[in-house]
């Protein structure tokens, strides 16, 4: 074995990587954790003039006039500004280049976040039952809330409407009153990037934060020391990058807080407190089902579950009327009955029985479930790379936001509606040999969320990103499709799904299309 | 894992050699809740070294099971999984390279299965191992006790795509891994021996095929995942004699770092994944051929965290051969 010395030397060298690799470095690098400060390719001086959704207009929050510039008051104000930037500690250095990143932008990264964390179901409990996660005793167990996908579509269309809002609010007391910003007022407060022409007064960072703030402690109450800090370092950083003063930081705080209330008003009455529906409900639509001639869904977890937010259907929707939302649902599915349910139900266990390494990573890549952002959280993720690289002031770039979670709320209420009326049975409930590569959403199967969402999302983003239509279109085909690659859809569900997210995108686009921004 | 070597002093035999060692619980300890003793499936556990130019070659087959697992530190049952099994087919080849140098490698093939719920089981080829292990000394002590000290050294690296995002039914965690270990074996001359080491495995970031993850109370925009390096620690006390050889003891895994499962979630690739385990074996030299020989080996894990309470068999032989 003349190989023996050879050996010998691989042997020990094995010894010496094992103990070089040891002090590898393995921190993680998040690609967006450092933006680009945005610089606007224009201030939108007419955002004032956009059409409002809520609010009956611009100026139904009052905002009071600011003293001059030319005042010992301002004047003392662009001292302290001055005087705390030199003051800097790196921690509020640090804070400064991450806000600069946009607000708006920053602000939807921190609510996927929260979204996620939130996103698990309740554990059950001895007895079989599962406990409600409960708005008024929210650090319990279970935490409230869980942020499962209508939960999510719901809670990031309130946060973008509001700060949509509060911005167009923002921008026409901005323009009305025109107190320049403190670096061009005074040529020796530094500034972060360019001063902008953009007037300052109401700071459009503290109408965020405020704005933004009391919308997320009312949909995520659990982390509101996390999301008040948050909103302060906002405002903090408002002032230490040379944007705004005290003054003008403290009227854009009451703004947005404002105008948070009069949203927080529409959405305690949105129909979201009886979502969740309750026993008797869960059985009138499985008796239906059964009226109908048809298998009704089952619950696959042990122990059973009530269906996700059952009546999420009947929950107001922001740019239809219930009798709207019911038109443009899809039609009903096959019928658990028909060769056609047969063939289907045939392709989904033929796929899952020759899936391939790609087709389980779209799977995987698409999962969205329990832990996750969810689906509209994940095209949010994608419309944030976008807006990111569009150079948009903060007031375009929320009214992408508004507009896509608008669409994707809307879309839910009819997805849910649709799921419940029909209540179709999932693959693995008719044919148990069928086994899932993610997990089984709790809830009926037709039409599937995930192609309603992105059919949806594509539509909308297409519009505001025209140029990248056809990559849109992509992925929300790839999106519906893992769903039969986890062996959780049927091959209709996925079409349907996103035909109806379709026809709600163009609805909601037709609303962009009138809203004075273009 | 003991070494069931013959008693001191040991012998130059020319005859094919002894059967003096190999075979652990190794795949059997392996897997654990979807990959959580990963880097122990293929830590070859013993303190024997081969004779230059002895070759042991091993077949193995384990099944391990869980119907409760840690969630965090609470220990719970799930309806939706039941009862996860894992099992393996490993196959393992020990050289003898030099008198104070063994290299050895491992290569399972593992599927895993629930009893109750919806969720597909997974298999494949999991991570091929190599480790090299070096004597560094060897005296005898008060002329009864020989002491045995070893440094070992090895690498671990996954053989197919399999993906480590499917816990607790994942066949592995898809992390290379560089394994540090140091190695002792007592061994006196009325069969009683003794084996321990302590262990430091440091594992690669490792790769999803989603673009983010929720981990440790932050939400990861990122494909990537830090994967907290492993300590491992074992103690065998084992008597041997005639044909007979049984090791039992504990060994525990501490995972440094990484998040709890959090409540009614999944686990996670990096969770904190800690476990300690007693262990019991019972090898048999065939009598007809001295050079096979039969083991049989059992685990349980007593106490864990974001890992399954597992109870394990293997079963598998050991033929050795000189070149």
């Amino acid at each position: 074995m003349p190989s023996m010395k050879g050996a010998r030397i691989v042997a020990l060298a094995m010894l010496g990587i094992a103990v070089l690799v040891s002090s590898c470095d393995k921190s993680i690098v998040e690609p967006n954790a450092s933006l680009p400060p945005v610089e606007a390719a224009s201030v939108d001086a007419n955002a004032g003039s956009w059409k409002m959704i809520v609010l009956s207009g611009p100026d139904q929050v009052v905002v009071p006039d600011p003293t001059p510039v030319t005042g010992a008051a301002y004047q003392a104000e662009l001292q302290a500004v001055k005087t705390a930037q030199a003051n800097m500690t790196d921690a509020q250095r640090a804070a400064v280049r991450y806000w600069t990143g946009a607000g708006v932008l920053r602000w939807n990264e921190i609510e996927r976040e929260l979204v996620a964390r939130y996103n698990l179901p309740p554990a059950p409990r001895a007895d079989g039952s599962y406990p409600l996660p409960d708005a008024e005793n929210p650090f319990s167990d279970p935490v409230f809330p869980f942020s499962n996908p209508p939960y999510a579509a719901r809670a990031y269309s309130y946060v973008s409407v509001a700060q949509y809002e509060a911005l167009k609010a923002a921008w026409y007391w901005k323009f009305r009153f025109n107190r320049l910003s403190p670096a061009r007022n005074d040529p020796a407060v530094a500034t972060a990037v360019a001063a902008s022409a953009l007037p300052s007064y109401p700071s459009e960072d503290a109408v965020l934060s405020g704005v933004t703030a009391e919308m997320l402690k009312l949909l995520f109450p659990a982390s509101l020391e996390e999301i008040t800090r948050k909103a302060a370092e906002e405002r903090e950083a408002a002032i230490l990058s040379g944007r705004a003063t005290a003054s003008d930081v403290a009227a854009g705080l009451a703004l947005g807080k404002s105008i948070a209330a009069l949203v927080i008003n529409r959405a305690r009455a949105d129909g979201m407190s009886t979502a969740p529906g309750n026993p008797a409900m869960w059985k009138s639509l499985s008796d239906a089902a059964a009226a109908r001639g048809e298998t009704p869904w089952q619950s696959q977890e042990t122990p059973a579950r009530a269906p996700l937010l059952m009546n999420f259907g009947t929950v107001k929707a922001w740019t239809m009327t219930a009798a709207q939302v019911t038109a443009l649902e899809p039609g009903a599915p096959p019928s658990t009955s028909s060769q056609q349910m047969k063939d289907e139900l045939a392709t989904v266990k033929n796929t899952i029985d020759n899936l391939t390494r790609d087709q389980l990573a779209i799977a995987l890549k698409w999962n969205d479930g329990a832990g996750t952002a969810t689906p509209p959280g994940h095209w949010n993720a994608i419309a944030s790379d976008y807006v990111r690289d569009a150079r948009m002031s903060e007031v375009r770039a929320a009214r992408v936001y508004a507009m896509l979670n608008m669409a994707m709320h809307d879309v839910a209420v009819g997805c849910w509606d649709t799921k419940m009326k029909f209540f179709n049975p999932r693959p693995a409930q008719l044919d148990p040999s069928i086994k899932t590569m993610i997990g089984l959403p709790n809830f009926p199967a037709f039409p599937s969320g995930h192609s309603t969402f992105s059919g949806a999302a594509a539509t909308t983003l297409s519009y505001f990103f025209p140029q990248a239509r056809a990559s849109f279109d992509a992925m929300a085909d790839e999106a519906g499709i893992s769903r039969l690659y986890g062996g959780i859809h049927y091959p209709s569900d996925i079409r349907e799904g996103k035909a109806h997210g379709t026809r709600i995108g163009e609805w909601v686009l037709n609303v962009a299309r009138a809203d004075g921004a273009n | 894992m003991p070494h069931c070597a013959p008693l001191l002093p040991r012998r130059r035999a020319k005859r094919a050699a002894v059967p003096r060692h190999l075979v652990r619980l190794a795949t059997a300890l392996a897997i654990t809740l979807g990959g959580a003793r990963v880097l122990s499936a293929q830590t070859l556990e013993d303190a024997e070294m081969l004779q230059r130019r002895e070759v042991h070659a091993s077949v193995t087959y384990a099944s391990e099971g869980w119907s409760e697992y840690w969630e965090g530190t609470l220990r719970r049952s799930n309806g939706n999984v039941g009862e996860v099994t894992t099992q393996s087919v490993g196959l393992r080849v020990g050289v003898g390279v030099g008198q104070r140098l063994t290299v050895i490698g491992s290569l399972p093939y593992v599927w895993t299965e629930a009893s109750q719920g919806v969720l597909h089981g997974m298999s494949g080829r999991q991570d091929l191992t190599l480790l090299a292990k070096y004597r560094v000394a060897n005296p005898l002590i008060a002329g009864r006790v020989r002491l045995k000290l070893l440094a070992v050294g090895g690498l671990s690296t996954p053989t197919s795509d399999y993906t480590p995002d499917f816990l607790p039914l994942s066949i592995g965690s898809h992390s290379k891994s560089a394994i540090t270990r140091l190695a002792t074996h007592l061994q006196d001359r009325t069969g009683w021996f003794f084996d321990g080491y302590a262990e430091r495995v440091w594992r690669s970031n490792v790769t999803l095929d989603r673009a983010s993850y929720f981990s440790d109370g932050h939400y990861y925009e990122t494909n990537e995942v830090a994967m907290p390096d492993v300590a491992m620690y074992r103690g065998t006390l084992g008597w041997q004699r005639g044909a007979w050889c049984i090791p039992v003891g504990v060994s525990a895994q501490r995972t440094l770092g990484g998040a709890d499962i959090r409540r009614q979630d999944m686990p996670f690739v990096s969770n904190r994944m800690n476990a300690t385990t007693a262990h019991a074996e019972v090898m048999y030299f065939l009598p007809r051929t001295s050079n096979l020989r039969l083991d049989l080996g059992a685990a349980h894990t007593i106490t864990g965290r974001n890992v399954g309470r597992s109870t394990a068999f293997m079963t598998g032989f050991t033929y050795a051969f000189h070149l």
